[in-house]
């Protein structure tokens, strides 16, 4: 099967987003765990967005908010289905594409978090744009705590059938669905595999 | 996570609930333990859950079930004297009776019509299927009558009208932003009879007034991925639209029996309630307005998670203060069922 795109562009490690400290997120590591739990194991009766083994980070989360760049980092490092390469050296995501919308009131158990990401595929009609796009909105919603509502969208004019791919991505029974389809699963976890190393 | 729970619809205090873990609860509404399990028949979570209306005092639960796994599944269960029976042990376990295969992909939603004549399914495949069964009680023979595939896109729900005289009308709801009317005529022909556009995203809940005089004809409620929830009506136009509550898509609405009253949920996880009022005349000997108003939001109703569904129900359990009183049902992404009062 011929690649959609042969020569993606690569950007170098200089052109990426550093952080001058990374600190040492004790809730990012421990999610990061949940989350490599959840993928490697036979998720007969578990539900995918089950978090109830992280549930005891969560009084950390009102101490310390997550930014746009702890998001980014949790989504930058997922492999390409095709290249074995990020989707951040392939610039497919970018810090700046990255929006976190967080509620004025986090004392309020109900008030919810807005993260929007956008996406630049490496080719205007990219095939694997969904699977791509799927990849970050599980890692995204199986790594943040129920409170964030993630919406993962194609970058406006950036992808000939954006709209299509946007819808399906917002649409949360297709993708629950989706998750439980064996080989769609088994793309994900390889493409999540440089998440967790 | 959990996806639906629909009350009994025969007066009798069970709410059956659909799961992820590929299993229907049934509970007890009289004090809200677990009364049943229907488990073991699908391979992928249970989307979908319908009672069968009872036409005959046959002494026999069934319930359908409608899965990820693209099957359905009929079940039956034996129930002498239920009213007695506080005490689950001795009864015989729900038996999973047939499965239904057709379609190619999940089957998002089945509901028999009010008079239990058929039983119809839509899915992901974008067809609807209406079935029915044939033959002598407890054969378990059906038969596909029709497969509608008008829609263009996945068919997220259907909902029955009630007979008014012309027959049984089914609506349904889709990814493609439309909701269509089909009926069957006298040969047992299926058509799809109206198309209503408006919607500008998935169809995702659809539920008609429940109590209208003779001479009306019950309108229509939807709602949808665009965050908003219409009324339509006549010939068949949307003629309102509710005002604007949530800002996430609205997963579920249902109009209230006793009340009239509209309850909505959804993404953002809020309950909302909305009721007609009158408005007055515009002008002398003009026809009466009425508008929607919202008398109540409840944020947060399962903490941060989604909202699946909700639904009115009768309540019976010590807590009622009147026969045929309302409570809301809602089910979540937290698994968990909760009953409201207001």
């Amino acid at each position: 099967m011929a690649l959609d795109n042969e020569n993606p562009l690569i950007l170098s490690a200089s052109e990426l987003p550093t952080r001058k400290q990374r600190r040492k997120n004790k809730e990012l590591s421990s999610k990061q765990h949940a989350v490599k739990d959840m993928l490697s194991s036979k998720l007969c009766s578990a539900d995918p967005f089950d978090l109830s083994d992280s549930s005891d980070t969560d009084s950390n989360d009102s101490v310390e908010p997550i930014d746009e760049m702890e998001i980014y980092d949790l989504i930058a490092p997922i492999s390409d289905p095709e290249h074995p390469l990020s989707l951040e050296s392939l610039g497919v995501v970018k810090l700046q594409d990255v929006h976190l919308v967080s509620p004025n009131d986090l004392t309020n158990p109900a008030a919810l978090s807005r993260v929007l990401v956008e996406l630049t595929p490496t080719v205007s009609h990219c095939s694997l744009a969904t699977v791509i796009g799927l990849g970050v909105r599980v890692r995204l919603e199986q790594a943040l705590p129920p409170s964030y509502r993630v919406e993962v969208k194609i970058k406006k004019d950036t992808h000939s059938q954006a709209d299509e791919v946007n819808k399906q991505l917002s649409d949360k029974e297709r993708v629950a669905a989706a998750l439980e389809n064996e080989n769609l699963m088994s793309i994900l976890r390889t493409m999540m595999k440089t998440c967790t190393e | 996570r959990a996806w639906v729970s629909i009350p009994n619809p025969n007066g009798l205090p069970l709410i059956a609930t659909a799961t992820s873990d590929k299993t229907v609860r049934v509970y007890s509404l009289r004090n809200f333990t677990l009364h049943s399990m229907l488990e073991g028949g699908h391979s992928r979570s249970v989307r979908s859950v319908a009672w069968q209306p009872a036409v005959k005092n046959t002494g026999t639960l069934c319930l359908a079930t409608g899965s990820f796994d693209a099957t359905m599944g009929i079940w039956r269960r034996r129930e002498e004297r239920f009213a007695d029976n506080e005490d689950s042990d001795n009864d015989d376990d729900w038996e999973f009776a047939i499965v239904l295969e057709g379609h190619d992909s999940e089957v998002k939603n089945v509901a028999y019509s009010p008079s239990g004549q058929w039983l119809a399914s839509c899915s992901r495949d974008k067809s609807i299927w209406i079935w029915e069964e044939i033959g002598d009680e407890g054969d378990d023979e059906f038969e596909t009558v029709a497969v509608l595939q008008e829609h263009t896109a996945d068919v997220k729900c259907v909902s029955w009208r009630k007979d008014d005289g012309n027959g049984e009308i089914l609506a349904s709801g889709s990814y493609d932003d439309t909701i269509r009317f089909f009926k069957g005529d006298d040969e047992g022909e299926w058509s799809c009879i109206s198309t209503l556009e408006g919607h500008a995203g998935t169809v995702w809940s659809l539920d008609w007034e429940p109590e209208v005089s003779q001479k009306q004809i019950p309108r229509l409620l939807s709602s949808s991925a665009d965050c908003t929830i219409r009324v339509w009506s006549k010939t068949w136009e949307c003629t309102a639209t509710l005002p604007t509550a949530h800002d996430l898509p609205i997963y579920s609405v249902s109009w209230g029996k006793k009340t009239g009253r509209v309850v909505s949920t959804g993404g953002d996880g809020k309950i909302v309630i909305y009721e007609e009022r009158t408005k007055g005349r515009t002008s002398v000997g003009g026809a009466i307005e009425r508008e929607w108003v919202i008398v109540g939001v409840l944020a947060g109703g399962h903490g941060p998670y989604e909202i699946n569904h909700v639904t009115w129900c009768t309540r019976f359990d010590s807590g009622k203060t009147a026969d045929g009183e309302e409570m809301i049902v809602t089910t979540g992404d937290d698994g968990v069922v909760r009953a409201w009062a207001l």
